[in-house]
């Protein structure tokens, strides 16, 4: 899977809970969950869970503490689809 | 130094499916569960709890100029339940916080502090009107969520 592909996947899931549906428009590389997308905290629980069934991988909590943005969310599921 | 949270219970109704599988999983240890699990409103223990580890989170991001998602790294302890207030701790890393909460049908509100004599010493104002110059009066915790807006003064 290609990031292209990645994001694409990715994005539907993070609007679901994004607060500024304009920022979600824009969404890149370097969207941040909580400053940018304005995701409450208490859903970035089910971003990590959305994330996990949709790519079929487990993200451990050493991964969930750093997935606050776009980048770090690529990084955490190429590297678990990697180890599956 | 302080922190505070405050969770609108309408709309944390809304936007979170706390009994979603594996979401308790993600936040809560087994204690904290448990408490979830055995007392009498499961709804106010999850928010009550959330609040304690947000509160305390505040404090230790601004501190440590640190983020992270790790809630299972913050742990509610020591927590007293009265009618409408609860007091707590919560440890992080090897800090320890000290928290008082209230709450009613509405909301549930949590200030965290490094000291307990802050607790003391805060003023509170909760409201579901915003004034639009609330940022002049200089609080020093804000916290808004759903219709409530809550400023700690210290």
């Amino acid at each position: 899977m290609d990031r292209a592909e990645l994001i694409e996947r990715l994005t539907p899931i993070i609007a679901t809970y994004a607060q500024d549906k304009d920022a979600v428009a824009s969404i890149n590389e370097t969207t941040d969950f909580i400053k940018d997308l304005k995701i409450n905290s208490a859903n970035l629980v089910d971003v990590i869970l959305d994330v996990e069934e949709e790519f079929d991988i487990e993200i451990d909590n050493l991964s969930m503490e750093r997935m606050l943005n776009v980048t770090a969310a690529i990084e955490i599921i190429e590297d678990k689809l990697k180890t599956k | 130094m302080i922190g505070n949270d405050i969770v609108d219970l309408e709309q944390a109704a809304i936007d979170s499916n706390w009994k979603r599988k594996g979401y308790l999983d993600k936040l809560f240890d087994h204690e904290e569960q448990f408490m979830i699990t055995s007392g009498i409103s499961s709804a106010l223990m999850v928010w009550l709890l959330w609040s304690m580890k947000e509160s305390a989170y505040k404090i230790y991001s601004r501190v440590n100029k640190l983020r992270e998602f790790a809630p299972l790294k913050l742990h509610c302890n020591n927590l007293i339940i009265y009618k409408d207030k609860a007091t707590g701790n919560v440890f992080y890393e090897d800090e320890v916080y000290y928290t008082e909460s209230s709450f009613d049908k509405h909301y549930v509100h949590t200030i965290a502090a490094t000291k307990q004599e802050e607790l003391e010493r805060v003023e509170i104002k909760i409201t579901d009107q915003t004034p639009p110059d609330y940022k002049m009066t200089n609080p020093n915790s804000v916290s808004h969520h759903g219709a409530y807006l809550a400023l700690v003064y210290l």
